[in-house]
């Protein structure tokens, strides 16, 4: 029997605000343990929660940028469960009366038509404290750092449209993209600011009924997401073949061995409604307002890229993709380089080496306006490629712009034709085995002749004037 | 050990120029005073100090009140078994008290100690600071024996407070004191409450209805069939909210942890079932009951609590007071169980459940009455409650 999956996933995602959702507390999970923390996130008696308005605006922008629609009252419940990672008995969440409804993304299937992934709806909620499990002497202690106690959250419930891994993995990617675009989060698996569970369950392909599903977590990354569902879909379908019964359970994703494992059922608590926090009132205006602060979304993005820069779609939805690296690349064609110069600088060089010194692209000392000046002598031919690496690498570490670096560091290109002529003299007289070669037909000996030619300069020459100057001399002397 | 006090001040400095210059105010120790063992009369908190002032507390320091210390409580206030609320004003100690009122605590305390107990209407004082049990239901109580003084607390403690979220967006109104003119005015009286009157007690309180008529009231009968209602309700949401309120007494990071268990489920258990006496345990447990198993009977109250909200606030529209008794003379004086705890307040439960202001005005042979008006309508209670208090305008 050949089966299908049918797939929803649960992502949750870690607003990037200064505090956390009901306290002043620094939003900072990883300083130094318990130090951002307060009478409210610590919930002592007498305490009352503020919700975050930053919390409130980052969560509705992000809510917009995945086309979900803001309801005009929602309002937190409590998720009553004990735990000594929940500081009152229960998680402030919204369970009856979501900040959003609905919602999808587009994405581009394996067949290469577009397919529109549903939200069903996505709501606010709490963090929870961590919990450190280690040994005093023999003696199991659980230390508990509240410092995450209380960070704002936002959690996606997809529609169980999803049929394949690659669906996920792509819904996943276009989110990132789309989320870090209006700004509210990073939404990085990898460092848990973005975690998604997935809900999977098979039926006989072509059927539409619902079987029971199986939850998939702790995955952290989008690859891994992929694999935990292939995983888990051969896994149940094999099942079945056996004559087994799916049963409703969570499983966790071993990404060493590449399986699922069962994990111990966990509590599922009521949920009522709080009594503390205010209901949350968006007027229409209030919400247009929201969604005027939108910024271009990437798909829209990517389309004018094409349209008014020349640029190939894949091309222009790489750049699109992160907001940061479309404003850079916009930047630079501002301060005159050419779009295709732009763009392949900016995406093989510089941002490899932006990234490979853990620096962010809008705070690097290589602004767009130090970076277009090297781009422009680039294309100006006042300086060779190879120069212009070099330059770059010089550009990390020195205010001093691009001209001043290349004519301290003797960087500038030499296209005198006198001076070259004489080089090549030089080499041509020095290699005679090569220029044999070249005479017997290996077309091979004239890029190794340019290539020493290069290295006489001490990389400075024109590769374009070595290759005309050394083809004619070349021709001369196999016509003597 | 003092019978009446859990905690005296022995600080005695005052600024002199405020509102409650001269007072004298105890609270109980649900009310956080840094510094103070708020221990909200439960083991649960057993040595806690609070960390900051309350906002009722600051703001009656600010008006140059002198808060002399914490009065005996029932736990976490709820019921009156262990309180001695009222008990400083008899004494002397204190010219007022600030007491919470969950069910109705506040004004029969004050019945209690033959004086006045006034509840606020909800959300016109900020509970910030409030080691609280419903926060939709409880408010500070004021008791004294002048309606002056309670007025003026609170003139000095309502309205807008941004530590506490929960206050409704509205205008605090006006507190200051007016005439009462007996020709112009309607008290209502609700005649299903009437009928179900012991008889002594309803000739009693007929009675005081014929005085109000010869001073030229006008009585109108209104009819509320739900009112029994009212309770059912506030036992359903009242005890849900507190199940999750005292969620956060779990022994983690304050409290006593009891020693000896195994695992966190274990440390919960044991510390939980150490902290609680036997009254909170057991309204805990009926609260976390209508969490999880009876969830649907809890949305249903809630539904009900909105219909009776409606229809209190019609029935408030058709007169200018309502009178009701306060005291249910039929309930055991000292409640140790949930039903005797709810017996005692059949007659007051309803305006913690609608947030409307209620006021307790004794009466020499202890038969005191419950006056109560629409939502906000503070002020004009507090007018008509001096009316009556200086024996009519005479």
């Amino acid at each position: 029997m050949e089966f299908e999956a049918v797939i929803g996933l649960e992502i949750h995602i870690e607003l990037n605000c200064a505090t956390k959702l009901f306290c002043d507390c620094p939003n900072n999970p990883g300083d130094e343990p318990n130090i951002n923390t307060c009478p409210v996130c610590l919930w002592f008696p007498g305490a009352s929660p503020r919700l975050s308005r930053a919390a409130l605006e980052k969560a509705a922008l992000l809510c917009l940028s995945l086309n979900a629609e803001i309801q005009s009252t929602s309002a937190f419940d409590q998720k009553v469960y004990y735990y000594p990672d929940l500081p009152k008995g229960y998680q402030l969440s919204q369970a009856h009366l979501p900040l959003s409804r609905g919602g999808w993304i587009d994405i581009t299937d394996e067949d290469g038509s577009v397919k529109r992934l549903r939200i069903h709806h996505i709501h606010m909620e709490e963090d929870v404290a961590k919990l450190v499990h280690e040994m005093e002497g023999r003696k199991p202690v659980s230390l508990v750092d509240f410092n995450r106690a209380g960070a704002p959250l936002v959690e996606i419930v997809s529609e169980p449209d999803f049929r394949t891994p690659h669906h996920a993995m792509e819904f996943l990617k276009a989110l990132r993209a789309q989320v870090r675009n209006v700004g509210s989060s990073e939404c990085s698996m990898e460092n848990g600011t973005m975690r998604a569970d997935a809900n999977i369950s098979i039926r006989p392909k072509g059927t539409s009924q619902m079987n029971t599903k199986v939850e998939v977590k702790n995955m952290n990354s989008v690859r891994h997401v992929g694999d935990a569902i292939a995983y888990e879909i051969s896994r149940q379908s094999a099942a079945v073949q056996a004559g087994e019964k799916i049963v409703l359970h969570t499983r966790l994703w071993d990404p060493e061995k590449k399986v699922t494992t069962p994990m111990r059922a966990k509590f599922e608590g009521p949920c009522v409604p709080d009594p503390c926090v205010p209901v949350i009132k968006l007027s229409g205006a209030e919400i247009e307002a929201l969604r005027a602060r939108l910024p271009e979304m990437p798909a829209v993005r990517a389309e004018r890229f094409v349209k008014q820069y020349g640029l190939s779609a894949e091309e222009a939805s790489y750049l699109s993709t992160d907001a940061e690296m479309a404003v850079y690349f916009e930047n630079l064609i501002k301060e005159g380089v050419a779009a295709r110069t732009a763009m392949h600088w900016l995406t093989t060089q510089l941002m490899p080496a932006v990234k490979d010194k853990r620096q962010e692209l809008w705070q690097t000392s290589v602004t767009p306006a130090r970076f277009a000046a090297l781009l422009k002598m680039l294309a100006k031919d006042e300086i060779n490629a190879n120069a212009a690496r070099e330059v770059l690498t010089h550009l990390f570490e020195s205010d001093e712009s691009p001209e001043a670096i290349v004519s301290a560091k003797g960087f500038k290109q030499v296209s005198d034709r006198g001076e070259i002529d004489s080089l090549i003299d030089k080499v041509l007289g020095d290699q005679p085995g090569a220029v044999a070669d070249f005479k017997n037909g290996q077309a091979k000996a004239l890029g190794f002749l340019i290539g020493q030619a290069m290295q006489a300069s001490g990389g400075k020459a024109n590769p374009k004037v070595i290759r005309e100057i050394l083809t004619k001399k070349l021709e001369a002397l196999c016509k003597a | 050990m003092d019978s009446v006090f859990f905690y005296r001040n022995t600080d005695k400095t005052v600024s002199s120029s405020g509102a409650l210059r001269k007072m004298k105010i105890a609270l109980q120790p649900n009310i956080s005073v840094a510094g103070w063992p708020t221990e909200a009369g439960s083991n649960a908190l057993a040595g806690f100090k609070a960390l900051e002032n309350a906002t009722v507390a600051e703001r009656a320091v600010k008006e140059s009140a002198q808060l002399v210390g914490y009065t005996r409580m029932s736990e976490f206030g709820f019921g009156l078994k262990d309180s001695m609320a009222g008990a400083a004003l008899k004494k002397n100690a204190a010219d007022a008290e600030l007491v919470l009122d969950l069910a109705g605590e506040a004004r029969l305390s004050a019945a209690r100690a033959g004086v006045c107990g006034f509840k606020p209407s909800y959300g016109l004082v900020s509970r910030f600071g409030l080691a609280g049990l419903i926060p939709s239901m409880e408010a500070y109580g004021i008791l004294s024996s002048e309606i002056k003084n309670i007025r003026d607390i609170l003139q000095s403690v309502a309205g807008p407070d941004e530590r506490d979220s929960s206050l409704p967006d509205e205008k605090t109104p006006e507190l200051k004191p007016a005439k009462i003119n007996p020709k112009k005015t309607t008290l209502g009286v609700i005649k299903e409450i009437l009928k179900e009157m012991p008889a002594k007690e309803r000739e009693s309180f007929e009675g005081k209805l014929n005085e109000f008529k010869k001073a030229g009231f006008t009585i109108k009968e209104l009819s509320f069939p739900d009112f029994s209602q009212f309770l059912a309700v506030h036992k359903i949401v009242g005890s849900v909210e507190a199940s999750s309120c005292a969620g956060r007494y779990d022994s983690v990071r304050y409290g006593k942890r009891e020693p000896g268990a195994k695992n966190w489920n274990e440390m919960y258990l044991s510390s939980r079932g150490a902290a609680f006496g036997t009254l909170l345990k057991s309204y805990l447990i009926q609260g976390a009951y209508f969490q999880f198993e009876g969830y649907s009977a809890y949305e249903n109250a809630c539904r009900l609590r909105a219909r009776l909200v409606n229809q209190m606030k019609s029935l408030t529209g058709h007169s200018d007071f309502i009178i009701l008794p306060a005291i249910n003379t039929a309930a055991a004086e000292n409640s140790a169980t949930l039903a005797e705890t709810y017996a005692q307040f059949i007659y007051t439960a309803f305006a913690n459940v609608t947030g409307q202001p209620a006021l307790y005005l004794p009466d020499k042979k202890g038969e005191g009455l419950q006056l109560t008006a629409a939502r906000l309508a503070d002020g004009r209670l507090l007018d008509m409650g001096e009316y009556l208090i200086s024996g009519g305008g005479k």
